[in-house]
């Protein structure tokens, strides 16, 4: 019998047969091998049938030696309706350019905003981002992946202590840390100063609340330095916000070890940038083919996701950059390495102070060298506002 | 006389060898569902067809089919399968002509 869909996709032919001996004229086309379906009577000496389109040539020829005359009517099925695609194929031309527009159109970048930065920063960081070609109307993926950015900004702009990017859809949203933000002034609490290190205290300048120790004192972490509570003896005490700095000395030790000889690896200049697309798991390069021939690379990888209007598509657009590196050693004498291990310790200690606080003397206590390395304790001496507020609650008034 | 005989060992065999009748004895083989389609095989050509009436060719006589809309599904050269509204099947032998036309 015959398979729907074979006949369908090889195309069919309805025939109108007309004159006497229609019958006979059947018996001729099956015993044939035509295949014949849907036969229908109109009217006295009328009928039509389908046939298979590979048959309708046959068919004449058996005509002409009946009584019959033949006509094709209809043509249906898959050949038919390739002719018809192509005749109107503008249309689908325009359906597929729709797609690659919104395509396209769904990968540019549409916005960036920023938040949280002021005015001659954000003034800053968009000429930053127009320089590494971040720009409204561009392909995403001819742009760096948001971690790529976020560095660059954070590395080229002094005036950010972090900043967050983020992509949206079609818009880059940065969210912005300034390093000086304006302190608020807030009304301050009444509150008592104490001390937040064990120091020796060296100077003092109170402006408000009343002094518990002297200089040349030496203080404990939590021990109270200005209390909150002023007037006159005997009378009720008022509560103020204490308000001053006390600096005292504190002393630090610090570990240092440095190799004398140290190997770097460094790029030197020699790259290749390979291109791919990324279909679930199977990636099809696209552009930079060949080996890169380098001993020692590193790959830096950049994986940009393809949107389909609000949609991520499983393919991802990659770039590859190899970079060729080369092993660097760097060697100290005795006292070079002994110079960058106090700038290093030096280094370390400021991480644990507050910005304004001095360091007012060091000294090298122990110096070692084992193992090509350079050991040196160190003893630093930092003057150091220790003064740390603590509210007056009810509690500890009472 | 001698065809009488084949035809006796063949419908003796039939019976007693457990065969389908229809092969052994070349007779058309008749499958309706209800009363919307007729399955026919074993035919030997067709000889009228309107959409009340289809007169079949068999190896002994005719068969006639009368219904309603007839339509010939498919046709093959042994095969036939109408659809329409059947109303009756009638076999037409060859030694009363005419019969029931």
């Amino acid at each position: 019998m015959k398979n729907q869909w074979i006949v369908f996709l090889f195309g069919r032919v309805t025939v109108k047969v007309t004159g006497r001996g229609i019958e006979r004229f059947l018996n001729v086309l099956t015993r044939n091998g035509i295949l014949i379906w849907n036969v229908k009577r109109h009217g006295a000496n009328t009928i039509t049938f389908k046939i298979k389109l590979q048959d309708a040539m046959k068919i004449r020829h058996f005509a002409r030696k009946s009584e019959c005359r033949i006509s094709f009517l209809r043509r249906s099925g898959m050949p038919f309706l390739l002719k018809r695609m192509f005749k109107n194929s503008g249309f689908l031309i325009g359906a597929g350019m729709f797609l690659v527009i919104v395509f396209l159109l769904s990968n540019v970048i549409w916005g960036i905003e920023i938040k949280g930065a002021k005015p001659a920063t954000e003034y800053q960081i968009r000429q930053e981002l127009d320089k590494m070609g971040v720009k409204i109307g561009k392909l995403q993926f001819f742009v760096d992946n948001e971690e790529g950015i976020q560095r660059k900004l954070t590395n080229n702009i002094g005036a950010l202590t972090w900043v967050g990017v983020e992509l949206k859809g079609t818009t880059y949203h940065l969210q912005v840390v300034e390093k000086n933000e304006p302190k608020k002034q807030k009304k301050l609490s009444p509150r008592n100063l104490v001390a937040k290190k064990k120091a020796i205290i060296v100077r003092m300048d109170i402006d408000d609340g009343q002094k518990k120790v002297d200089v040349n004192d030496f203080v404990e972490p939590g021990q109270l330095l200005v209390s909150g509570e002023i007037g006159q003896e005997g009378q009720k005490p008022r509560l103020v916000a204490a308000k001053g700095e006390v600096w005292g000395e504190i002393w630090y030790k610090s570990h240092v070890e440095l190799p004398m000889k140290t190997t770097f690896s460094v790029y030197n200049g020699k790259e290749k940038r390979k291109y791919s697309l990324l279909f679930g798991k199977l990636e099809i390069p696209v552009w930079g083919f060949g080996k890169h021939g380098f001993k020692d690379y590193k790959t830096e990888i950049n994986i940009h996701k393809l949107h389909f209007l609000k949609w991520e598509l499983p393919i991802s657009y990659v770039d590859r950059t190899i970079r060729e590196s080369r092993e660097a050693v760097r060697t100290y004498t005795v006292k070079e390495a002994e110079e960058s291990a106090i700038e290093e310790a030096r280094k370390e200690i400021k991480k644990k102070i507050d910005e304004e606080a001095i360091i007012k003397d060091e000294k090298i206590l122990h110096r070692d060298i084992k193992n090509g390395k350079v050991i040196l304790d160190i003893h630093f001496k930092i003057i150091e506002n220790i003064a740390v507020g603590q509210p007056i609650t009810k509690e500890i008034h009472e | 006389m001698a065809k009488n005989w084949v035809g006796r060992v063949r419908s003796w065999m039939a019976k007693n060898m457990d065969l389908p009748q229809d092969v052994m004895m070349d007779l058309p083989r008749i499958t309706m569902i209800g009363q919307i389609h007729v399955y026919i095989e074993n035919h030997r050509g067709l000889l009228t067809f309107t959409d009340k009436e289809l007169r079949l060719l068999l190896k002994q006589g005719q068969l006639l089919i009368k219904g309603k809309s007839f339509v010939i599904k498919t046709i093959l050269p042994e095969e036939i399968l109408l659809e329409g509204k059947i109303d009756q099947v009638t076999y037409i032998n060859d030694d009363k002509p005419g019969g029931e036309k």
